[in-house]
């Protein structure tokens, strides 16, 4: 999965250099899912991932030129995903009205709830249970549980050293299952 | 380490909108590669340079051109003011006057009493001076 991400992205940043709107085009249609899911973790509610989420590819398209072609589209990617979902992050926490601190409460007293959170009470405990580690534990949570992604990709993506991830990863498991057995 | 199988089951308990998607692909796609790069990279003044260069040399020859006109064309603005102001003056209005009439009968009302020794000049300046009309001192005399 990795080599397959890093050749893809060679191959699209090719054609970014030759032909640049098939080659955007590509890149929206092969990395959209990816990095929404990534940003809907974070940020729970879809309509703030969708509004990230087209963020993301327009602060990507308006700084294409400038794309360095010696470093990972895909981090690259995941870097401005990630800083988009917590710009909407902390623009909630500033409206105090809107608070996702227990999703518990939150999909079963709103509309947002039913319609767009379908998982059983296993799947409800496990979110819930991410969502009291601190925003830099759930994201390295959430990349490396989730996304799969290799500790060399995260350091790019979070400009964070190897060791640190490895350390705060290790931090965020445990808690999660002392907060699982705990339920 | 925690693996995706502990007891917890595979299912995304999140969901979306139906085509979502295909929908947000476009949007994207919309918002971004519809506006065309080139354009908005390209600035008026590369787009329009040579045309700007040519109209830029021709005001300069225009300039040019009208300075020189006015610098060989002589313009005497005191001479012509001074020819204004000779018709104004005083002297110029005193010289159309016919003053040899004038100084004879002025002579004969002054003289006749004793007085200073004044010339018929004198009388006549003084008079003229005065801003007395000229046609009233003709009809005094």
């Amino acid at each position: 999965m990795k080599l397959n991400n890093i050749q893809s992205g060679d191959n699209i940043t090719e054609l970014l250099k030759t032909d640049l709107n098939k080659g955007f085009r590509l890149l929206v249609e092969k990395y959209s899912q990816k990095l929404y899911w990534h940003i809907r973790r974070l940020v729970i509610l879809h309509e703030d991932a969708d509004d990230a989420l087209q963020n993301t590819f327009i602060n990507v398209w308006k700084s294409i030129g400038s794309f360095r072609s010696e470093s990972s589209l895909y981090t690259w990617l995941y870097t401005i995903a990630t800083n988009e979902a917590l710009a909407i992050i902390n623009k909630r926490k500033r409206n105090a009205a809107v608070s996702i601190d227990d999703m518990s409460s939150y999909f079963a007293n709103s509309q947002e709830g039913s319609t767009w959170f379908d998982g059983d009470e296993a799947q409800l405990k496990l979110q819930n249970a991410i969502l009291q580690l601190p925003e830099k534990q759930r994201i390295v949570f959430n990349l490396k549980y989730f996304d799969e992604m290799t500790y060399v990709e995260m350091s790019k993506v979070l400009k964070t050293s190897e060791g640190a991830l490895k350390a705060s990863y290790h931090h965020a498991v445990k808690k999660i299952e002392k907060i699982l057995v705990s339920d | 380490m925690m693996k995706k199988s502990d007891n917890i089951p595979e299912k995304n308990p999140f969901k979306v909108p139906d085509n979502y998607f295909e929908e947000v692909n476009r949007k994207i796609i919309s918002a971004t590669t519809g506006i065309d790069k080139e354009v908005k990279v390209v600035s008026i003044y590369s787009r329009f340079r040579t045309s700007l260069l040519i109209a830029a040399s021709v005001a300069g020859l225009i300039l040019l051109s009208f300075a020189a006109i006015k610098i060989l064309t002589p313009v005497r603005p005191y001479s012509q003011l001074s020819e204004v102001l000779k018709e104004m003056s005083p002297d110029s209005y005193i010289n159309d006057i016919d003053l040899q009439p004038l100084e004879e009968d002025a002579s004969s009302l002054v003289l006749s009493e004793e007085g200073p020794d004044v010339s018929k000049k004198d009388i006549i300046d003084y008079l003229l001076n005065e801003n007395v009309e000229i046609n009233d001192i003709y009809a005094q005399l």
